[in-house]
């Protein structure tokens, strides 16, 4: 693969000053850009970082609704719980969460909405 | 009947004199042992600042009490003293042993599971080790 990669850019290099300059390549790979590996397909692949379950990382199989340090991150400012999507929490460390967390709640270690 | 494990918070008025706390705690210890429970543990956080206000008070002395008990009388009767009691203004009981139970099975099939793994780790690590050989 290497191999093959390696004179696509010196070809496209040349190139570039005959043609028109508009037109830079529109599908290979620039002349300064990454060496080595596969050419990037233009702006569409854009890759999302993968969210992880904070939780399934640190193999955690009780939430404790006690400590409110550790379920802050996963409450807003005004009180609400925030979805999976937005953290990227496990569906069953989710379910877990939102009882730990409405439990603390309930003891007056989380709010449930803010204060004015 | 099976023992069930009880955590029990409350969080008095942050005037309250400490000895008073302490002989809320006695009492409730007392009630508790009467109605044949036991507390297992009994921690006093202090005073911190609530979350919300209850009734109109910024902060609150919490007390952290572990109770087991057979049956659910032990709860009922300290909670209507908790209720009863001046000083208290807020508490939560929560039921933890079935928690603890599904903690406990799943950290006994995830031991099982390392423990058979090892084998699993070396074939990846041959698998991984032979690419970067072909290339090199």
């Amino acid at each position: 693969m290497a191999e093959q990669d390696a004179p696509n850019p010196q070809t496209a290099s040349p190139a570039a000053p005959s043609g028109p300059p508009a037109a830079g390549g529109p599908s290979g790979p620039r002349p300064g850009g990454r060496p080595g590996g596969p050419p990037r397909r233009g702006k569409r692949g854009f890759v999302r970082k993968k969210k992880v379950c904070r939780f399934c990382v640190d193999r955690v199989d009780f939430i404790d609704y006690k400590k409110a340090e550790v379920l802050s991150p996963f409450v807003q400012e005004r009180g609400k719980i925030l979805p999976r999507r937005m953290t990227g929490t496990c569906a069953r460390h989710q379910r877990w969460l939102t009882v730990a967390i409405k439990r603390a709640q309930n003891i007056a270690l989380l709010p449930f909405a803010a204060e004015l | 009947m099976e023992e069930r494990l009880y955590d029990l918070i409350f969080i008095c008025r942050p005037d309250t004199p400490e000895p008073d706390i302490d002989k809320l705690i006695s009492t409730l210890e007392h009630a508790a042992t009467e109605k044949g429970g036991k507390i297992e543990k009994n921690e006093k956080w202090g005073r911190k600042r609530m979350a919300y206000r209850v009734h109109r008070l910024r902060e609150g002395y919490y007390v952290y009490l572990v109770v087991r008990s057979s049956h659910g009388e032990v709860v009922k009767e300290m909670e209507r003293r908790l209720k009863v009691s001046d000083a208290v203004i807020k508490y939560l009981t929560v039921r933890l042993d079935e928690e603890l139970k599904r903690q406990d099975k799943l950290k006994r099939r995830r031991e099982r599971r390392a423990a058979r793994r090892p084998k699993r780790t070396a074939v990846a690590a041959t698998a991984g080790s032979e690419p970067s050989a072909a290339t090199a």
